[in-house]
């Protein structure tokens, strides 16, 4: 359990809103950003962090702090982006890429490692990486946020996508394998 | 050995179990797998700096007014919950002796034979609305494509039913309709496998929404409160 979150939570538990409000601003962020990712929506991300905390208010009990709030907080985050991602597959909505408010890669691009070549190959990776992502089934980017930016295993994965972990397991393969193919010219152009 | 496949570089990359025993020992052998992998390294790598959006000015507290718009209304302070907690215990000892008090020979008093009917009637009120409460929070989730707890749902479904042989004696057709429904969605949550199928889960989903079951305990928990209150 983060040291800061500590009293938050056990007042929260209590059903203090003023300590689940610090937790709020605290982790909303994170949880956004997170959402933004297995989504690639920042306005559907709004709506999915806003989700993950009314969870997260119901089943303050529940958490027995034997991970952070923090990864708890995301693990609830991840169902939510799943769900919605679900719903908006029945709905038929258009790719994340093609909706207003889709991210716009080129819009931060962070300092990669000391290499200067890597550090190309990086910056050229992550220009591509968000129309690369948005081809990917919804599945497999979230299997692919979950195992690549959440660090969760593939048991973990499974439990949160309802597969086995076969299934889990070949749904980042999938997802890696589509996404090298589509990056793999710009890394490659820079070598 | 034969060359790692992509999916053995995988596996090696995110320290994952699976990938052959020997992977690392042939990565450090063989240069055209060591080329490989460093290909793949490079590439997820570039990924990792995949910068994440920024949020709108003002997000915190927008988040927050968004929160709150939706928590249930707020209580009043700590001497109404431990009220709260008391009757809902005592409502708990209440509905066990209304049905041991039906299936033992009456040889002595049930413990609710000082109350008065009106004291009874409410404390069932008040623990059926505990109860669905909690069946509430079940289905919801389920609704929304979480895989249920199915030692929950079993514990809600045996609630449930004593509940309901309480409630046989009050009469009301409308709510134990209700309580009838629940439990038929709770025993399915409870029975679910492990991990369920995506379709099962949807299906199930599907006919809570065609039930209106969610919206159905919401009035039915309202009208328990009220009447509980007013009695």
């Amino acid at each position: 359990m983060d040291q800061g979150d500590d009293a938050a939570i056990e007042d929260a538990r209590r059903g203090d809103r003023d300590a689940f409000r610090s937790l709020v601003e605290r982790h909303g962020r994170s949880v956004f950003q997170l959402a933004c990712r297995m989504t690639g929506n920042t306005i559907d991300a709004e709506d999915i962090a806003q989700e993950t905390f009314l969870k997260a208010w119901r089943e303050m009990r529940r958490f027995d702090g034997r991970a952070s709030f923090g990864t708890w907080l995301h693990r609830i985050c991840a169902n939510c982006s799943l769900d919605h991602l679900r719903a908006r597959n029945r709905r038929n909505i258009l790719s994340a890429a093609a909706e207003p408010g889709a991210l716009d890669p080129m819009e931060q691009i962070a300092a990669g490692s000391p290499s200067p070549e890597r550090l190309a190959a990086s910056a050229q990776v992550a220009e591509i990486l968000g129309p690369a992502m948005s081809r990917l089934s919804h599945m497999e980017r979230a299997a692919f946020v979950m195992r690549h930016y959440e660090g969760m295993g593939i048991e973990e994965i499974a439990r949160a996508l309802g597969v086995q972990s076969g299934a889990a397991k070949h749904t980042v393969f999938r997802a890696v394998q589509k996404l090298r193919r589509a990056l793999e010219p710009a890394v490659r152009a820079v070598r | 050995m034969t060359h790692l496949s992509e999916e053995d570089l995988i596996l090696v990359y995110y320290g994952e179990p699976g990938a052959p025993a020997d992977a690392r020992a042939h990565l450090a052998e063989c240069p055209d797998c060591a080329m490989q992998a460093k290909s793949l390294a490079s590439l997820l790598d570039g990924c990792t700096n995949w910068p994440a959006a920024e949020p709108e000015p003002g997000f915190e507290a927008r988040l927050w007014r968004g929160i709150t718009a939706r928590l249930p209304e707020k209580q009043t302070g700590r001497p109404r919950l431990r009220l709260f907690a008391f009757a809902a215990a005592l409502a708990s000892l209440v509905v066990v002796a209304f049905v041991a008090g039906r299936l033992t020979t009456h040889t002595a008093p049930p413990i609710t034979a000082g109350l008065s009917s009106q004291a009874r009637e409410r404390i069932l009120q008040i623990s059926l609305a505990d109860h669905l409460d909690r069946a509430e929070i079940l289905l919801t989730n389920l609704s929304n494509g979480i895989a249920p707890d199915r030692g929950r749902a079993a514990d809600l479904v045996s609630e449930g039913r004593l509940l309901r042989s309480a409630l046989v004696t009050s009469g009301d057709a409308g709510t134990i309709a209700l309580v009838d429904d629940v439990e038929r969605f709770l025993l399915e949550a409870a029975n679910e496998p492990e991990h369920p199928a995506d379709a099962e889960l949807a299906a199930l989903q599907r006919r809570i929404e065609d039930d209106s079951l969610i919206f159905k305990i919401r009035i039915i928990k309202s009208n328990l409160r009220t009447r509980g209150q007013q009695s």
